[in-house]
């Protein structure tokens, strides 16, 4: 029996939920393995951005990843149709239940690019930090407001819906902030914690503006190099891993609302009327996201699987994940 | 590469949009200017390079040397270009778009068509004769078919050929492929991809705060090359030189604030020192005193807001570029304060003194300097103010100065000087492009090994002793300073250390003061200190004797150092936040 080495590249710190459900799963991995396989991983980005993640499995010198829809969209654009559609989702079981019936198409994409999926996961819904106080989207209008720079598609989104994207790295948010170059930042509740965005931008528009979904992804090479017994060992252990960040991130949302607002975090909660407003905006966008940052297929079933959830007729069984 | 930024801040100002993928586009530029740099200084023989020994050689032993460095220079160039071939390959069948459907591969193409362009020069050097080439072609091709062939090497040809290397450095072998040959080697001897290098030099080329060092670089050779530095002299002479040591005085500040914006104390050398020697040879000082001052009178400059050094630390180690620009302001002051008594202390007894403090001399000084007096608010000032980013903040910069010296002042022609100015500058900013973007290849290799991860579990099992911590960090950044220049060594080092700072309870601000003062002293060490090469260039003298010359104000800025190691009050107190 052969030794095999799996190297995996995360954006997510070490000592995180993220890095300990790797960890067991790597236990996993090696007691099924031969003596002397290795699961090593890299935390903190300490292999690059997502992106070079990507690149580096792409020449083998890893051969997972945990990564968020931005990377994975590096591998194939399908991915981004659990993330990139604002305001699409209500609620978690909304999103387990479209992209439960998603999932067999992405992965099939993914498979055909030489990546398996073994894992999805989700990391908390993004939500606008503001400078000053905005509730209505027309508050928005005239804000500068961050947008990624290497995500062309939003900035043309953003434009034709009226506001001001400034185009940074994320690198750039902090200074950017403190300068006045952006004083809106789409981010979720955790990086806001994290960073102590929120000293910045301390007003939150309690609007779920898109889940931030991702997943663990093994190059199809070092899968198909591994053992059966291996394979076996860790996709037997990804439901559990799932369930775990799962449990997590539910409740790491709030908790990292909860602690910001102990320092003077505004939390302004959109009435129905401004709620209604900011769906009528997103629905905007969607005719500018389908067929561009999202394959038109993948995105016309997503809407179907959304209304299809929501349909009075059909109530669908609770899918736990 | 200074028009899309620039356009970009009108556009946001104007319209409240921005150009499509504009910061995607600047930092492919980036890649076109490191790879067409790099070809080029290899052409003009002017890569960097690790040692001056090769100076030592000369006729038949100086040409073995030459045959030896570039012969291994070019073996590993291609080397670079299989694994170049290797990364486009693998980006190719990915299938991505860069923008406006160019496929990310066809600039990503520019990488691997560099590396081959360098190899062919200096084969071409090497090997007048078409067999010489053809044998040189033969001995690559042998060498890239070995690394396909055999995918892991043992240690018992690892460290020989580690040795090779290190021979080939000291020969005069270019850095960047001294460096590129260690990490090739290192990924070789772990059975990894040899492709990861060139994953880690795109990385570090299209990094999107990168542009700002050319366009910065740009700025201070225009300024450099203009009528810039005699009046920036004069406004500092008219003020501080009549009073007791004056002319140190004059050369500390006019070199810092010089400095302070081009980020590049070498540059200054070269740029001041021509001012300076004369100012302070006329006032009595000794050759070797005036050496050493105008050596090291730029060095604080480093430092001080708005120094490029400051704005990359603060972007790679993710701390607050403000923070950064106010924890630097004390240090510096002290630095310079160092310098000024040194070239107090080393005065001549009988101190030609100038004319008396005039008042009138001042004021026309001041107004004669005030396009030039203004350059580091253009930058300072579009940063603090929210209009621009730091890379567009670089490009105004460029633009303001552009404008100055060639259309205000007329310092330079448009058509004859300021091409000169900016290929001159390419060809410095693709030299260090090129070391930088392979430097991550090391960085890689100790990160694949997981060695920071190493040191900070060794160091906390070890008791986590702060000061031991901080001695330690200045004794490697120290030793670090000395082979490596500090664009480099804060790509590679900073990502390493940072997590080690966090793990001792170093605050991150302090930590890249610390970092950035001992890369300062780093430019006065032998081998590499690039300030010494710069002054024996300017002014025509061995590196031995420069470096004699500055030993005394060496030991007084170490000691600056460690002052600033060990006491956080200096680079914390300005800091608000803490
Ligand atoms: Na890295
Ligand atoms: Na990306």
């Amino acid at each position: 029996q052969e030794t095999v080495r799996v190297k995996l590249g995360t954006l997510a710190p070490k000592g995180s939920v993220y890095h300990r459900v790797l960890q067991e799963m790597g236990e996993a991995f090696r007691a099924s393995n031969a003596a002397g396989s290795a699961f090593t991983i890299y935390t903190d980005g300490s292999q690059g951005s997502e992106a070079d993640v990507v690149r580096r499995m792409r020449i083998g010198q890893l051969n997972a990843a945990m990564i968020t829809a931005v990377g994975l969209t590096e591998i194939d654009p399908s991915a981004g149709v659990l993330q990139k559609m604002p305001l699409l989702f209500r609620s978690w079981e909304e999103v387990e239940y479209v992209s439960q019936a998603l999932r067999p198409e992405i992965e099939r994409r993914f498979l055909e690019k030489g990546f398996v999926v073994v894992l999805w996961a989700e990391a908390g819904w993004v939500r606008f930090f503001c400078k000053e106080p905005a509730a209505h989207p027309s508050d928005l209008k005239g804000r500068r407001m961050f947008a990624w720079a290497g995500d062309s598609e939003q900035v043309n989104m953003m434009q034709a819906l009226g506001y001001r994207p400034v185009v940074l790295e994320t690198a750039d948010i902090i200074p950017g902030l403190q300068t006045g170059l952006v004083d809106a930042v789409p981010v979720t509740p955790t990086w806001a914690l994290a960073t102590q965005l929120d000293r910045l931008a301390p007003n939150m528009i309690d609007l779920r503006w898109a889940p931030i979904v991702g997943a663990l992804v093994f190059t199809r090479k070092s899968w198909d190099s591994m053992t059966p017994a291996a394979r076996d060992a860790l996709r037997r252990s990804a439901p559990h891993a799932a369930k775990a960040l799962h449990e997590h991130q539910i409740r790491a949302d709030a908790e990292a609302i909860t602690a910001m607002q102990k320092r003077g975090l505004l939390v302004l909660r959109p009435s129905p009327e401004q709620a209604a407003a900011w769906q009528e905006v997103a629905q905007r966008t969607y005719p500018m996201i389908r067929g561009h940052t999202v394959p038109a297929a993948t995105f016309d079933e997503a809407l179907r699987l959304v209304a299809e959830y929501r349909s009075p007729g059909r109530r669908p069984e609770r899918t736990g994940p | 590469m200074a028009v899309v930024p620039i356009a970009e801040i009108f556009l946001r100002a104007v319209f409240h949009t921005g150009i499509f993928a504009a910061a995607s586009i600047v930092q492919h530029l980036g890649l076109a200017v490191a790879m067409i740099g790099g070809a080029v200084a290899a052409r003009e023989d002017r890569l960097l390079t690790i040692s001056a020994i090769k100076s030592l050689f000369d006729g038949r032993n100086g040409r073995v040397a030459s045959f030896l460095a570039n012969g291994l220079g070019a073996c590993v160039c291609a080397l670079l270009v299989a694994a170049g071939i290797g990364f486009v390959a693998a980006e190719r069948s990915a299938g991505n778009i860069l923008a406006y459907g160019v496929p990310a591969w066809w600039v990503q193409a520019l990488l691997p068509a560099g590396f081959a362009l360098i190899a062919w020069r200096l084969v071409a050097r090497i090997a007048p004769g078409a067999l010489a080439r053809a044998a040189m072609l033969g001995l690559a091709v042998l060498l890239v078919g070995l690394t396909q062939a055999l995918p892991a090497i043992p240690q018992w040809i690892l460290v020989p050929a580690l040795a090779i290397i290190a021979i080939g450095a000291l020969l005069g072998m270019p850095l960047f492929a001294v460096l590129a040959g260690a990490a090739l080697l290192l990924f070789w001897h772990q059975g990894l991809p040899l492709a990861s290098i060139a994953v880690d030099h795109y990385g570090t080329v299209v990094n999107p705060t990168l542009p700002a060092i050319p366009l910065f670089t740009l700025a201070g050779y225009l300024m450099a090359e203009s009528g810039a530095p005699r009046r920036l002299v004069e406004v500092f002479d008219a003020i501080f030189g009549s009073s007791r040591g004056g002319p140190a005085i004059v050369t500390v500040l006019a070199c810092t604030f010089f400095t302070s914006f081009t980020g590049a104390s070498g540059a200054t050398v070269l740029a001041l020192g021509g001012l300076v020697m004369p100012l302070l040879i006329s006032s009595g000082y000794s050759q070797r005193s005036a050496l050493g001052l105008a050596t090291s009178a730029g060095l604080p400059g480093t430092l001080l807001m708005p120094a490029l050094p400051l704005i990359l630390y603060a972007i790679v180690a993710g701390v607050d570029i403000r923070d950064m620009f106010l924890a630097g302001l004390l240090p510096s002051i002290l630095m310079a304060s160092i310098v000024i008594a040194w070239g107090i202390h080393i005065r001549p007894n009988h101190l030609n003194r100038p004319a008396a403090f005039d008042w009138h001399r001042v004021r026309v000084a001041i107004g004669a300097a005030k396009w030039e007096l203004s350059v580091p608010l253009v930058a300072m000032l579009s940063l603090a103010s929210g209009i621009a980013t730091p890379v567009e903040s670089a490009a105004l910069t460029a633009l303001y100065v552009f404008i100055v010296t060639v259309v205000v002042r007329r310092d330079l022609h448009f058509r004859h000087d300021a091409p000169r100015v900016a290929a001159e500058c390419g060809l410095i900013v693709g030299g260090i492009l090129l070391v930088m973007g392979v430097a991550l290849g090391l960085t890689d290799v100790l990160v694949d090994a997981q060695v920071p991860e190493r040191i900070v579990g060794w160091a906390s099992a070890a008791g986590g002793d702060r000061y031991l911590f901080l001695l330690g960090l200045n004794l490697v950044l120290l030793a670090a300073g000395c082979v490596i220049e500090i664009y480099p060594a804060i790509i590679v080092l900073a990502p390493l250390v940072t997590p080690l700072g966090k793990a001792f309870g170093v605050d991150p601000v302090h930590l890249g003061v610390i970092f950035l003062a001992n890369m300062e002293l780093g430019y006065l060490t032998p081998l590499v200190g690039l300030n010494l090469f710069f002054a024996s260039y300017r002014f025509g003298k061995p590196v031995g004797e420069i470096f004699r010359s500055v030993l005394p104000v060496f030991a007084a800025l170490a000691a600056g150092v460690l002052v600033i190691t060990y006491v956080p009050w200096l680079s914390l107190a300005l800091l608000s936040s803490r």
